[in-house]
């Protein structure tokens, strides 16, 4: 019953075996049967047993083969091996590599697309002969030099690029000439339709089509990555007309550079960015470092007078002090060492429109005292003026500040006037855009329909009191040429002379002409900045804003009012009108202005500010 | 001991019985590669039926009743007859050197009036058959003898110069490569293939040197096809380029652009591969690969399983065709080696060698119904 455990006879053959005892004579006799099978196993069981080796040999090798194989299927199909052809890679990439975005302006005009175009490289390793196939393309393409190619030709490199975006002239030609191992590679090439047109605001791309400054390079994983056309806020028309005209007045005034800025004062759109000098981006490599300065939103500026328009606004927020106010401006305002003076000293006592009408130092100056430190710095501070303008380009000045501890009385003055304290005109715009507009303050922006929402920091009485007095500044004051009749202009010029080692230079001037239209109801900002204008014949030997900023200004203006679809109006409601306006002293015309625009009870006395706790800690919280 | 038994050895097995030894396992997996060729090529045709899809079905019918009509006849009638085809191969072989009809730019196909014929594919079978027959029964020490390897080398070296004058280089590959495999099994010493192959990879610098620099450069650009992008190395650029679009998951089914396009030449026949790995992916490729394994796999266990030399040596020579086939398509798609023309087997458009294909099944399985007869040298049974 156990017999399943007992060992069983040994009834395993190797295939064949058995046929072969069979056939042996005597094989039947059971006696001598085990000695039979022990003399049949040498020679049969020896060839059957190579036999299933062989087998099983054969059998490993069609495995080798068959793994050789998969693996190659995987290399193919899935590993992008990088010795595989050109053409491999690129048709399996196609697909998924969209190409980089284009550039719009706001009305869709395109700035910066892509062409197709062809690199030519070589794979020296299937080159045959390097020296007539150097012969062979320099004959093609002149422009190479022989010696560099022969050195390509020869390297033993699998892939060096011999030139970049070829014309199809050129292709044929190295077409035609037939170098083996020369091979042609699809390529794309930043193409700026508008030349230098746009250069600071676009920036560049390196040969691969990579940003590498301006909006390039900070939209550069956008470009990429989202094949939708980047929209600007830019209007090319717009700007073509600033370029034009800032290019023409540097001409004119022999200024080594040149800064204009147009924004939309109620949105924070900027619509024109124009830095002379400029380069053309698609040949970035080759410009002159000059060029690539960035004035609009890398330089930092002391801004001079324009900086009026703060002070002024600030001291009229502030309740303590009213348009109407007097000031002692008739004698230079002495402070330790220092001596503040105007260039024309008033005859009288100016009232605070009039400081900013006649742009007086001394009366910025004594307003500002007035107002404290503290309250200045704050005052800049909300608008903005004391950090990064944080425009969308890469290429952003930080302001130059006096820092907190020096931040004393004499600082305090020369800031009201636009001295000791640099900014960049993005600054300066974002800051007077909010001085006109009603008092909101918004984020300046490069891109189209990226408006944010605005911040209020002064009150839309105080807005419109100083535009009253900045459009006093053009009919009476020192921007008289930058009118232009029918474009209600308001503005502001300021000269600032140029920092120099120790101290300033009174020859270098930076002129900026600062101002918006139509100011009753401004809807553009615009500042044109000249570098280092010249005194000339034809402004009388005068080099400050009044004589080349302001009338650049409004020459500009002229230009881009109709551009922009601004209807002109016959209307000025300032009381001026008539002959008999002249008799009428300035003074009194202030008065009168201010009054038309404001409540009676803007200019009410405040009750005094609540007496500040003078210990932090003991502070109610 | 059914295995054993006399009838069996005999080889007295009714009718029924045969049916039942048939491996229908084996025909399944035929049938599941042969569909996926015709998935293939309704997908060349741009989703019609016709040319191909539907011609390539009935062949493969008839092929299905070829091959089990083959598997009913006993072994043994292939052994006596196997010289017998081997002559007519040879004979064949001959004729379309004489008088041949050139297509495809080789002179291949014979033209017999009803059919054309394409003798090379023959003589992959008969040459299996005539080295089995001849090696049947030789013991180790019979294959150690150097004068007994010389008549079945003169028998692979007879078709394959003949195949090589067509030019047919892929058929001459496998007649020879089907050869030495058969010899390997065989039992042939190593050191003789060493030494062959030592021989041979020694003449070659000589053969080279007397070459003239156009021939080299054949030579060269087709042992390597990228040197001439356009001309010889396009089929093959074009089908990296299509395999490697096809990544992981593939583009889908009727969706492969590189071969809808017409980038890919002989998307039907020889390519078909690269199409399937543009549609499916290295994934399809991979399946099918794997269903390929398979039946190679029980090829060998055909052959490892039969109690006869002859059926072993046949087993194992019509499996080797087959991987053959298999190997030198693939490899040759993905650029492993140079483009000879050998088309993927069961799924490639052709009938040819999709009979070629079916009457070596058909042995094969013959081969498996008859495992347990016993043959004497002289191959009949002798009790």
């Amino acid at each position: 019953m156990f017999s399943f455990l007992r060992r069983k006879p040994n009834t395993f053959f190797y295939p064949g075996e058995e046929i072969r005892s069979l056939r042996t004579p005597g094989a039947t006799a059971s006696h001598s049967k085990a000695s039979q099978k022990a003399v049949q196993a040498g020679a049969a069981h020896k060839s059957l047993e190579t036999g299933r080796a062989r087998l099983i040999v054969t059998g490993g090798l069609f495995v080798l083969a068959y793994a050789a194989v998969a693996i190659r299927l995987i290399d193919v199909m899935v590993l992008k091996a990088e010795d595989r052809p050109i053409a491999e890679r690129i048709a399996a990439t196609t697909e998924v590599k969209p190409r980089r975005a284009d550039i719009v302006d706001r009305n869709g005009v395109v700035l910066a697309t892509n062409l197709p175009t062809v690199n030519l490289y070589v794979d020296s390793t299937k080159v045959i002969d390097p020296a007539e196939g150097a012969d062979k393309l320099v004959s093609a393409l002149p422009h190479l030099n022989r010696h560099d190619v022969l050195t390509k030709l020869s390297s033993g490199k699998r892939f060096v690029y011999l030139d970049r975006n070829l014309t199809p002239k050129e292709q044929a030609a190295v077409n035609a000439e037939g170098v083996p191992g020369v091979f042609f590679e699809n390529s794309e090439r930043r193409a700026y339709l508008q030349g230098p047109l746009l250069s600071h605001v676009l920036g560049a791309t390196d040969p691969e089509n990579n940003g590498i400054g301006g909006l390039e390079l900070s939209f550069d994983q956008r470009l990429k990555q989202n094949p939708d056309p980047l929209r600007l806020s830019i209007d090319a028309r717009v700007q073509f007309a600033v370029r034009s005209t800032l290019m023409k007045a540097v001409e004119t005034f022999q200024a080594i550079g040149a800064m204009g800025l147009v924004l939309d004062v109620r949105t924070g759109e900027i619509i024109s960015m124009v830095s002379l000098p400029d380069f053309d981006p698609e040949s970035f490599g080759n410009s002159d470092p000059n060029t690539r300065f960035n004035r609009a939103t890398l330089g930092v500026y002391e801004m001079g007078s324009t900086f009026k328009v703060f002070n002024t606004a600030m001291a009229l927020e502030s309740g303590q002090i009213r348009a109407t106010d007097v000031y002692d401006t008739t004698s230079p305002l002495k402070i330790a060492r220092f001596t503040i003076n105007d260039d024309h000293p008033a005859r009288y006592n100016l009232n605070v429109g009039e400081i900013l009408i006649k742009s007086s130092n001394i009366g910025s100056a004594r307003m500002a005292v007035q107002m404290g430190p503290t309250a200045q710095r704050k005052f800049l501070g909300e608008i903005g003026l004391l950090e990064s303008a944080k425009i969308e380009v890469p290429e952003n000045g930080f302001p130059l500040v006096p820092p907190v501890q020096n931040w004393k009385e004499i600082a305090t003055m020369t800031i009201s006037y636009g001295h000791g304290i640099a900014v960049t005109p993005v600054h300066l715009a974002k800051g007077l855009s909010a001085m006109v507009n009603g008092g909101v303050l918004r984020q300046p922006t490069l891109l189209l329909g990226n408006v944010q929402d605005g911040k209020r920091v002064i009150r839309e009485e105080t807005s419109a009191t100083v535009r009253k007095l900045m459009r006093m500044v053009v009919t009476d004051g020192t921007a008289r040429k930058a009118d232009v009749p029918g474009y209600e202009v308001g503005g502001k010029t300021g000269t600032a002379d140029k920092a120099a080692a120790g101290g300033y230079d009174t020859k270098r001037l930076l002129t900026t002409f600062a101002g918006a239209f139509p100011i009753s109801d401004p809807k553009y900002l615009v500042i044109v900045s000249l570098d280092e204008p010249k005194p000339l014949k034809s402004t009388y030997g005068f080099a400050t804003s009044g004589w080349n900023a302001a009338p650049t200004a409004g020459a500009l203006i002229a230009e881009i009012g109709p551009i922009l679809g601004v209807q002109p109006t016959s209307v000025d409601d300032l009381p001026k009108g008539g002959a008999g306006a002249q008799s009428v002293s300035l003074t009194s015309r202030v008065a009168a202005a201010v009054a038309s625009v404001v409540p009676a009870s803007y200019n009410k006395p405040r009750p005094p500010a609540p007496p500040r706790p003078t210990g932090e800690t003991n502070a109610p919280r | 001991m059914g295995f054993r038994s006399t009838r069996l050895r005999k080889g007295e097995m009714t009718f029924s019985e045969k049916l039942w030894h048939i491996s229908w396992t084996l025909i399944l997996l035929v049938a599941l590669v042969a569909s996926v060729g015709f998935l293939m090529l309704f997908s060349a045709a741009e989703g019609n039926l016709s040319p191909w899809a539907d011609k390539q079905m009935i062949r493969f019918g008839i092929g299905v009743v070829i091959l089990l009509c083959l598997a009913m006849i006993d072994i043994r009638h292939f052994m006596r007859y196997a010289y017998a085809f081997y002559t007519v191969a040879l004979v064949l072989l001959v004729a379309v050197e004489v008088k041949g009809t050139i297509g495809m730019g080789a002179q291949r196909w014979v033209d017999l009036g009803l059919f054309q014929l394409q003798p090379s594919e023959l003589m992959k079978i008969a040459l299996v058959l005539t080295l089995a027959r001849y090696f049947h029964g030789a013991d180790v020490d019979t294959v150690r003898r150097v004068s007994f390897l010389i008549p079945p080398a003169l028998l692979i070296a007879m078709p394959v110069v003949l195949v090589l004058k067509q030019p047919d280089l892929g058929t001459a590959m496998m007649l020879m490569m089907g050869g030495v495999v058969l010899f390997l099994v065989a039992g042939v010493p190593l050191w003789m293939f060493f030494t062959v192959g030592g021989i041979g990879l020694g003449v070659v610098p000589i053969v080279w040197e007397m070459l003239r620099d156009y021939q080299k450069n054949r030579v060269l650009t087709f042992l390597d096809p990228d040197r001439d992008p356009l001309g010889s190395g396009y089929h093959i650029t074009q089908s990296k380029i299509a395999l490697g679009s096809g990544g992981v998951f593939g583009k889908g089914y009727m969706l492969g652009t590189q071969s809808h396009l017409d980038f890919l030449p002989e998307h039907q026949t020889d390519f078909i591969f690269t199409m399937l790995g543009e549609e499916f992916g290295m994934v399809g490729g991979v399946t099918l690969l794997g269903l390929y394994v398979l039946i190679l796999a029980y090829g060998f266990y055909i052959s490892a399983r039969c109690r006869h030399h002859f059926g072993r040596l046949v087993a194992i020579g019509v499996t080797t065709t087959f991987f053959l086939y298999v190997f030198i398509n693939i490899a040759m798609v993905m650029g492993l080696l140079p483009v000879v023309g050998i088309p993927l087997p069961l799924i490639s458009y052709g009938g040819t060698a999709m009979m070629t294909l079916m009457i070596g099944f058909g042995v094969l399985m013959s081969v498996h119904v008859h495992r347990d007869v016993q043959i004497s040298r002289s191959g009949g049974f002798d009790d």
